[in-house]
């Protein structure tokens, strides 16, 4: 193993004195603390050595390792007395042996672990580029030093793949080699980090963080609606919010004083974990899962520590108690929430999240509403005067009754059957509340089809008046199969309560209240019904006669559309029926009106006076109430006013509809919310749902600092606390993180754990040093990203030699420049941009571009297809792309993307055969390979060789040598050859992917340059960043 | 991962290219480029033991097959027939959300009729004639128990060891810790095919490496024009022409790798050629049309639709033959809360004759002696019916805590029947062996101590079977 880094136990090749943090504890941590660590005491362990006091207690006698029993025990020649225990299968090498001995005699000193003390910083070590200076005194002490300067086409792609994820153009290219100013390369840095592009590409690592996804994930994995918060990320990173705003905006904006309607939408964050909706889960057992996973998210993201670990006990490795994990817990906990998720869309709590252009549009609406509503009142005058005269006229005409006419779905009248079915025989028909109503005699019911054809996400309001003769009982308007406990929606009585539901499921998927109070027999009510669609209670109300009635939630469990599993939800309206025939309704019904939206309470109140226009009308102007006023007015303004006023109330009526159309195209986003009370928390014994142990506040761990003075101890006061400048480990997670991003490993390679298993950085008082300047700068993303891309680390030529790849395999050092295969989601937006095909267009709901056929179907159950997008969205950025969580994007899938199932900070990179087959034979780069060669073609001049050259250099950004010239020309040869006489073969070579090939070019021409383009694009320096 | 196991990969790929001492050179890379296929790739350790196997098929029946109506025989149910489940044998166990506000549970015994088989006398049910011939070849388990007991959840935990997704799969330890004996093929597998009964959603992460490098998770095998994803070149493009493509492309990325002296470079070139030769081997390997008219004899008349059942069985033994690690079919259809008995019957059409045959098959090949074969489901169903219980009708909910499996092969003793559940298959009342001993006595007999396959991840060493499992030795043969 001679020659590799093995930087945990560098110290021994160095001849340096030990240090406890760096040599020592990883070999505790990795090999002595699983049993004589944080959870020994479980264990029934007796030794502690994560326990200073402890370990000089017991095993250690400082300066003298003979005499110390631990090394006499790791050392020991039984096996039943060695340490670590056979049983364990942990070993220590003789090198940690004689690293302990070392530390040993040389006093034994003990220290903190490092990330767990605020960040120091060090005076870099020399003048210049501070990062340069750690970094050369590293490689001085290695006696090494720093490569080249690479070209400057090759650091001007770097940095623009790295800051925006799309390749320099020709036309960039051109302009920056033609800048000959000292600070060429400067403004260049500028101009990439104030492209829109650059919140796309920061933000496609942060969704990895986030698990963020299109679907629900678990079993059936339907679809959801997070998008809203991906833009959010990406317009944050784009006006470089500063990364603490960043922070508290996302674990508690909604707490923040007066939270905008964009820092109650940043926590979606939070949100994003997956929400299970199998049909027989217990939903106690999944919320205490997604609570784990925002725990797990959260600690994993910001501290860069594993909290999860300690779910079902103490920490194995980290000073993390169960009983502290439950403590954060807590935090997260105090959200009202249903372990079920919604089977489609989101889940509960949400708000509705316009998009920019939307509230454009509703502002304006609302503005267009104020200015006809101020014209009308500027009428007010002679609207009176001709509303006066308008009611006298009434008591001459025959009686009518006014209701609102603003999204009227359905009217019944019930004054005759009309085009009512009565499958069961008439009901008769008697003089009711308005004109006639139906008599049913608990056998007959009425049918009317293609009414209220709505779902559970549906706003709507149902209403009638009844009248019983005796205890009222029975279905008065629903819409659901015709039996008991049928599946739909209705309003009922229920001896004597009103009842009123949403049904997929009567027991386990429902919606079900009932009133407190009951009517009474013999006489006339109004009933109201309405509904926001938001499958809770708290989007229910119901009225009797205009006003609201208590009401009790009898389930509360609806998550299940109608219109499941692709099936149409068929059953028409019934008025009296809707319960099965053993169970209709006996009595009077009048006037059932149905509405495609809320009404309001006065709304309500109005239809609920129940008079006619004229006796209304009749009563004195003065002792009007609100509602009957507003009733006259409204009915007045719609038929008898005089023209310009009448004009003015349609226009009114219009803009109103129009508005509710908008509202109702929102997309929603699920968010964080507390609960008003604080919801119990309880240790859970091995981490089960259902062994709750002792109860437990929200706190945080003793290991780590205390929340800032005058923090609240709620999930508000954890987002100060983690935005401290007292917080260790937020800088220096973050900035560890980005350094990843940029030279493929981070200074902690161990990206997510930053505890005691976690790696000893590399560069430590580099670490340190950034992370106390990105806090000096007030989180200043974007200066920390130019800051390190100005670097002359960064700037190093990536070619390597031999000798230095055998000592350095994965560049810890840097003496060379980053190298390393691109990213999934750089891989296809550069190919769509080489080709000129890339739609920059930022946001916007997620895109479903080629995919094979039938890879949904395969898997799973029923009603969701993969409906591939047509025009520009086929060519959208790779973080648009629809992610499925079950059946994730193939080609995602195949270049190491993460897998948006839970947290990943890690980047991840293979190199396999099946990659190679991806690049070669997409559709994707496929089309992407046709399209480069046509602008080979029309861009790259008259001759073969400039049209490659031009290629090549649109590949990969430099200009081919000759060797690499004469390669392209000859396999431009063969292809001509190729497909000369074989028109049949090119044409189905061109016709591959939904955009048409140039007719003006030759196609035999056309397809020799696409096979060479193809190549372009499968070079080993395109798809690297080099 | 910790440095010593880093450096054994590292190693481990430096190896598949050659040695070379100073790094890679072009030299290496020609004789690499004309390698033989061969296995070794394996860990550095492996096998920890001498093994019995050296792959798996493993036949998921997904959605969980009834117990009662195919393995665990009850006669004496037919007394409780249609009264509710004794509380005794419930004991307040949790329920699905599917039953739980079930007002009684019906007991339901099953309508087929059982009969003891081969020399061994396992008892088997009607509805799998095919399996009943291979008794003697057959290691029945019948007290396997899970922790889950909705679908996803149960499947992670029977792919993963754990009930959360993120892990990575069995398949995937495998693959990892034995590599490949074939240059051609992955080292894993996977093929899903249609039932008829309800069927359940399936995830790609279910064949998933989780924290594993990417390059051992399973490959998808599809009954598609291309049967692994982006297999074939696009549609006027030939084989000659593409091979042209890679000499040029290898003489651009081979000058590359001379001045950047990036590894990476040289096992780009070696996967693009790799790539190029699985065009060939996969389409060669799914193409059934050169098998004799026998072996559909053999596996029955599905086999000739491509995508069944039992033509991704005829596939698993092609694989095996190949030398392919670890094998995997997923059989959707199995979860049948109601109108079991009619949708039971229509599944094992399906599956019983090729699941035989695919044992027939192998042993008369040779290939059983070292190839376990494991069929079943993420867990077992309900005594009692879901739904209405009539003369021959009911329907079964989950049941996490007791069902039945079987293995073959692989140096497992056939013929046997092991453990045992109560009177109503509620309960396990003998030789209790859950997910992580099944997952151990199959890495024992590949060669592999579950406790040391471990990779070091977020500060902890993972392994497939957590902090739990041990070999269930007597399931495995006596016969040296």
């Amino acid at each position: 193993m001679k020659g590799w880094i093995v930087l945990a136990s560098m110290a021994a090749a160095w001849g340096a004195p030990v240090e406890f943090n760096r040599d020592v504890r990883p070999i505790l941590s990795d090999k002595c603390f699983l049993c004589h660590g944080p959870d020994a005491k479980n264990k029934g362990i007796p030794l502690r050595l994560d326990v200073e006091a402890e370990a000089r207690q017991r095993a250690i006698v400082a300066g003298d390792p003979d005499r110390s029993p631990l090394i006499r025990r790791v050392t020991a020649d039984k096996p039943g007395l060695r340490m670590p225990p056979v049983h364990s299968g942990l070993k220590l090498t003789d090198r940690e042996i004689s690293t302990l001995r070392s530390w040993i005699a040389e006093g034994a000193v003990w220290e903190k672990h490092w990330s767990f003390l605020p960040p120091k910083r060090h005076t870099p070590p020399a003048p210049g580029h501070p990062i340069d200076a750690f970094v050369k005194a590293r490689l001085d002490r290695e006696g090494l030093g720093f490569s080249p300067e690479a070209s400057r086409e090759t650091v001007l792609r770097r940095a623009a793949l790295d800051l925006t994820g799309l390749p320099p153009t020709p036309a960039e290219l051109d302009a920056f080699l033609a800048d000959r100013s000292p600070n060429a390369y400067e403004k260049a840095v500028d101009r990439l980090l104030a492209s829109p592009r650059y919140g796309e590409r920061m933000a496609i690592r942060w969704l990895d963080a986030a698990r963020y996804a299109d679907t629900n994930g678990y079993q059936f994995d339907g679809e959801r609606y997070m998008w809203r918060w991906r833009d959010w990320v990406i317009e944050s990173f784009n006006r470089n919010q500063p990364w603490d705003r960043f922070v508290i905006e996302q674990i508690a904006g909604d707490m923040l004083p007066n939270a905008s309607r964009d820092q109650i939408l940043a926590t979606g964050f939070n949100r994003n974990h997956r929400g299970n909706t199998e049909d027989g889960l217990v939903p106690e057992e999944y919320a205490v899962e997604y609570v784990v996973d925002r725990v797990e998210t959260t600690s994993a993201v910001f501290l860069g520590m594993t909290f999860g670990c300690a779910r079902c006990h103490n920490h194995k490795y980290d000073p993390l108690t169960q009983k502290e994990f439950y403590q954060v817990f807590a935090y997260f906990n105090n959200i009202p929430e249903n372990g079920r998720a919604m089977k489609y869309g989101n889940s509960p709590p949400l708000i509705p999240a316009p998009t920019a252009d939307q509230q454009q549009r509703y502002d304006a609406l609302n503005a267009q509403l104020g200015e006809v509503e101020a014209f009308l009142t500027s009428q007010e005058p002679a609207i009176a005067k001709a509303q006066q005269k308008w009611e006298r006229s009434l008591a001459a005409a025959p009686p009518v009754w006014w209701t609102q006419p603003l999204g009227l779905d359905s009217a019944f009248p019930l004054d005759n059957l009309a085009d009512l079915k009565a499958p069961a025989g008439s009901p008769a028909f008697a003089p009711g509340k308005l004109g006639q109503a139906a008599r049913f005699d608990g056998a007959a019911y009425l049918e009317a089809a293609g009414a209220a054809d709505f779902d559970i996400e549906d706003r709507f309001t149902l209403s009638a008046w009844v009248y019983a003769d005796e205890t009222p009982d029975g279905p008065v308007v629903t819409r659901m199969s015709d039996g008991p406990q049928g599946k739909g929606f209705g309003l009922h009585l229920d001896k004597g309560k009103v009842h009123v539901h949403v049904t997929s499921s009567y027991v386990t998927d429902a919606l079900r209240m009932e009133s407190e109070e009951s009517l009474a027999a013999g006489r006339w009510y109004h009933l109201a019904w309405t509904y926001t669609g938001s499958r809770m209670a708290e989007g229910v109300r119901v009225y009797v006669d205009g006003r609201p009635a208590a009401m009790k939630t009898l389930a509360e469990t609806l998550y299940r559309p109608l219109g499941n599993a692709g099936r149409r939800f068929k059953e028409p309206v019934r008025i009296g029926g809707g319960w099965g025939e053993k169970r209709r309704f006996r009595g009077m019904i009048d006037d059932a009106r149905i509405w495609s939206r809320v009404l309001d309470a006065e709304e309500v109140a109005a239809l609920a006076a129940g008079d006619a226009l004229h006796s209304l009308a009749a009563i004195p102007e003065a002792r009007r109430t609100p509602a009957q006023a507003r009733q006259l007015r409204a009915s007045f303004l719609e038929h008898a006013a005089p023209g310009r006023i009448r004009d003015a109330w349609t226009r009114a009526t219009a803009l109103r509809r129009e508005r509710e159309a908008l509202e109702r195209s929102f997309s929603t986003v699920m968010v964080m919310q507390e609960s008003p009370v604080q919801k119990a928390t309880h240790l859970l014994i091995r981490g089960a749902y259902d062994k709750p142990g002792e109860r437990v506040e929200p706190g945080l761990p003793d290991f780590l600092p205390p929340l800032p003075a005058g923090a609240p101890n709620n999930r508000l006061g954890f987002a100060q606390w983690l935005i401290d400048p007292g917080n260790p480990l937020l800088a220096r997670v973050t900035v560890n993180r980005f350094w990843q991003m940029y030279f493929g490993t981070g200074l902690v390679k161990t990206v997510e754990d930053f505890g005691l298993q976690g790696e000893w950085p590399s560069h430590p008082e580099l670490l340190d040093w950034l992370a106390t300047e990105f806090i000096r700068t007030g989180w200043d993303v974007k200066a920390l990203h130019k800051l390190i891309v100005t670097s002359a680390t960064y700037r190093q030529s990536s070619a390597a030699t031999p000798g230095l790849i055998q000592r350095d395999p994965e560049n810890r050092l840097l003496a060379r420049g980053p190298r390393f295969r691109l990213p999934a989601e750089v891989l296809r937006d550069q190919a769509l941009a080489m080709a000129g095909l890339l739609t920059e267009k930022l946001g916007g709901r997620s895109v479903m571009p080629y995919q094979p056929d039938g890879l949904w179907g395969e898997l799973i159950m029923q009603d969701q297809e993969y409906v591939q997008s047509q025009g520009p969205d086929l060519y959208r950025r790779s973080l648009y792309t629809f992610w499925k969580r079950t059946v994730a994007p193939p080609m995602m899938v195949n270049f190491d993307a993460a897998n948006r199932e839970a947290c990943v900070v890690r980047e991840n990179r293979t190199n396999t055969p099946l990659q190679a087959l991806n690049l070669m034979n997409d559709v994707t780069f496929v089309e992407a390979g046709r399209f480069l060669g046509q602008r080979m073609m029309r861009e790259g001049g008259r001759t073969a060789e400039s049209r490659l050259r031009h290629g090549f250099r649109i590949a990969t950004g430099r200009t081919p040598r000759a060797a690499e010239l004469d390669v392209l020309t000859g396999s431009l040869r063969y292809h001509l050859d190729y497909f000369s006489g074989r028109e049949a073969q090119a044409e189905k070579f061109l016709a591959q992917g939904d955009s048409p090939a140039d007719p003006a070019l030759p196609r035999r021409e056309l397809a020799a340059y696409a096979a060479v383009a193809s190549l372009l694009l499968n070079l080993d320096e395109t798809v690297t960043k080099e | 991962m910790d440095p010593t196991a880093e450096a054994k990969l590292l190693m481990t790929r430096r190896h598949f290219f050659g040695r070379a001492s100073s790094g890679i050179g072009i030299a290496a890379l020609g004789s690499l480029l004309g390698a033989e296929a061969r296995a070794d790739d394996a860990l550095a350790g492996l096998p920890h033991h001498p093994p019995k196997a050296k792959r798996v098929i493993y036949l998921f029946q997904h959605g969980g097959p009834s117990q009662i109506d195919l393995f665990d025989h009850k006669p004496d149910l037919v007394r409780f027939r249609g009264q509710d489940l004794p509380e005794s044998v419930r004991m307040g166990q949790r329920l699905t959300g599917m039953t739980a506000f079930q007002d009684n549970f019906p007991t339901a015994p099953s309508i087929f009729k059982f009969a003891p088989h081969g020399k061994s006398g396992m008892l088997l049910s009607e509805l799998i004639p095919h399996t009943a011939r291979i008794a003697d070849d057959l290691c029945l388990i019948r007290s396997l128990h899970t922790e889950a007991i909705n679908h996803d959840p149960a499947v992670t935990f029977f792919q993963t060891g754990f009930q959360l997704a993120g892990r990575p799969s069995i398949g995937s330890w495998i693959a990892y810790g034995l590599g490949s004996e074939n240059k051609d093929l992955p080292a894993f597998v996977v093929m899903v095919s249609q039932g008829k009964g309800g069927s359940q959603a399936l995830a790609d992460r279910q064949w998933a490496s989780g924290f594993l490098p990417s390059k051992f998770q399973g490959v998808k095998f599809r009954a598609a024009a291309d049967p692994v994803l982006y297999l074939g070149d696009p549609p006027g493009y030939g084989r000659d022409a593409r091979r042209r493509y890679l000499d040029d492309l290898g003489k651009l990325n081979e000058m590359k790798l001379a001045e950047m002296q990036d590894p990476e470079i040289a096992t780009r070139i070696a996967q693009y050629e790799m790539a190029f030769r699985m065009q060939a081997s996969v389409p060669e390997l799914t193409d059934l049309s050169t098998e004799p008219d026998a072996t559909f004899d053999l596996y029955g008349p599905d086999a000739r639709t491509p995508g069944s059942y039992a033509a991704n069985c005829i596939l698993a033994r092609r694989l095996a033959e190949r030398g392919v690690r670890f094998i995997q079919l997923f059989h959707r259809g199995w979860d049948q809360h109601g109108n079991l008995p009619r949708d039971i019957r229509l599944q094992c059409e399906q599956t019983d004759q090729a699941s035989a045959a695919l044992v027939t098959d192998l042993k008369q090949r040779g290939l059983l002696d070292d190839t376990i074969i494991v069929w079943g489901g993420e867990f077992g169903r309900t005594v009692y019916s879901q739904g209405t219980l009539t003369e021959e009708n009911y329907g079964r909910d989950h049941h996490p805590r007791c069902f039945a499996m079987w293995l073959a092969g692989g140096g497992m003793q056939g013929g046997l029947t092991y453990g045992a559940t109560d009177d109503f298959s509620y309960n396990i009342v003998e030789n209790p062996a859950d997910v992580h001993d099944l997952h151990a006595t199959i890495l024992h007999q590949l060669g592999i101590d579950h406790t040391k396959l471990t990779y070091k991840f977020q500060g902890r060493h993972y392994r497939l079977t957590d902090v739990h499992g041990k070999v269930l030795r007597p399931l495995l043969s006596t016969a040296a």
